[in-house]
């Protein structure tokens, strides 16, 4: 380890701190290494104080998402090789900070529930009827769209999310729309309702953000503008067509 | 990071237990890296409000009379005018390239029994009509039919 890097944190403690300040590491580094390494580094053999999230190191958990040279990244991701000598590590952008690098999630759990993320059967049939039957085709419809692992680094570049507190946001609109995709679901009418309410998938401008910085392809700006269509076609033909519970 | 977002981004219906610190906005949004395309592509719209009033005053001198449409042609000729235009011309080929290049992803995969033709095609079909359009208007405006 003979290269050295600077690392320049973002430090927050609610019981001292008034606002975030930054701190810089001078550390030693692997090349091999990635963000996530070096944060590990700082924590174990500088400053045990450094608070941040992690668990799989291998870009499947999705807690480790920072923002790094001020753009969302998964820190466990991209290697040291990639960032100059200078690297700067922030806590993701548009969400309320609890400490140093750690950022508060209840506020994206309930997005994600609001758009319900599971399978609605106008009836549920018994278990004897046997399981849902479905095709390779009717999974392609939806599989990219199940491939989120809620890493909430769309959120983070969305520039609509920054300014929109009520916008449900990419991820979650991206899974609400894989259900509504799936041939086993029956909710679409529901969650097209949600689309088009408060927080609605209108507000979203298009800036293809979240699905640049995504690290899994699941294009969650394509999700959200497919699901304009959808709850614009809803719309039109609840005038025409009677929906089973109303 | 440097400026802050709404302070209520991201937040919780229920405060929790710890004092936090307000989000921060992207540090890139909205002049540097990516966002540069996408803040540039919305001030087009200042660029179309323009372009629309002067529009409307070609249609208004046009109501008024031989005299106040050759002074309006003649003032179309200022190289001011002229900029313009070649910069509204700019403007609607970078909204245009940037539309036709995100419309094929936005179509669902399925409207009922309807399944979109591929990406390529879509694009293709787009750049199509708009070729057409531009080309049939030109023929229009330099009298070439009607």
């Amino acid at each position: 380890m003979s290269e050295k890097k600077t690392f320049r944190i973002t430090r927050f403690d609610p019981d001292r701190d008034e606002a975030p300040r930054t701190e810089t590491y001078e550390i030693p580094v692997d090349p091999d290494w990635k963000v996530l390494d070096a944060l590990n580094f700082i924590k174990d053999e500088i400053d045990g104080s450094l608070s941040h999230r992690w668990s799989c190191r291998m870009a499947v958990c999705g807690s480790c998402g920072m923002m790094v040279d001020g753009k969302p990244t998964l820190t466990c991701k991209k290697a040291l090789s990639e960032y100059g000598s200078e690297i700067s590590v922030e806590p993701l952008a548009n969400f309320p900070v609890v400490r140093d690098l750690v950022v508060e999630l209840d506020g994206f759990m309930e997005k994600f529930e609001s758009v319900k993320p599971w399978i609605i059967r106008a009836k549920e049939r018994a278990v004897e009827e046997g399981t849902h039957r479905q095709s390779q085709a009717e999974l392609e419809e939806f599989k990219q769209f199940s491939m989120c692992i809620n890493c909430m680094l769309c959120y983070s570049a969305c520039p609509v999310v920054a300014n929109e507190p009520e916008f449900i946001g990419p991820a979650a609109i991206a899974l609400g729309h894989r259900y509504n995709l799936d041939s086993r679901d029956e909710g679409a009418h529901e969650r097209n309702e949600i689309f088009r309410g408060e927080g609605s998938v209108f507000s979203c401008s298009y800036a293809n953000e979240c699905s640049e910085v995504c690290p899994k392809s699941v294009d969650p700006a394509a999700a959200v503008n497919q699901a304009k269509i959808n709850a614009v076609i809803d719309w039109a033909t609840g005038f025409v067509v009677t929906r089973g519970k109303e | 990071m440097a400026r802050a977002a709404h302070p209520d981004a991201m937040k919780p219906k229920s405060p929790g237990r710890t004092r936090t610190a307000p989000p921060m906005a992207p540090g890139q949004f909205p002049f540097a890296g990516r966002y540069r395309a996408y803040t540039l592509f919305d001030w087009t719209g200042i660029i179309y409000l323009l372009l629309g009033f002067v529009a409307l005053r070609v249609v208004w001198a046009l109501g008024n009379g031989e005299g106040a449409w050759q002074s309006i042609q003649g003032q179309l000729e200022n190289p001011l005018y002229l900029a313009f235009h070649i910069l509204s011309l700019v403007s609607v080929i970078f909204v245009g390239v940037r539309f036709f290049r995100l419309f094929p992803k936005a179509q669902p995969p399925r409207i009922g029994p309807l399944k979109p033709p591929p990406g390529p095609v879509i694009q293709a079909a787009l750049y199509a009509a708009w070729v057409g359009v531009a080309g049939g208007l030109a023929l229009v405006l330099a009298g070439g039919i009607f």
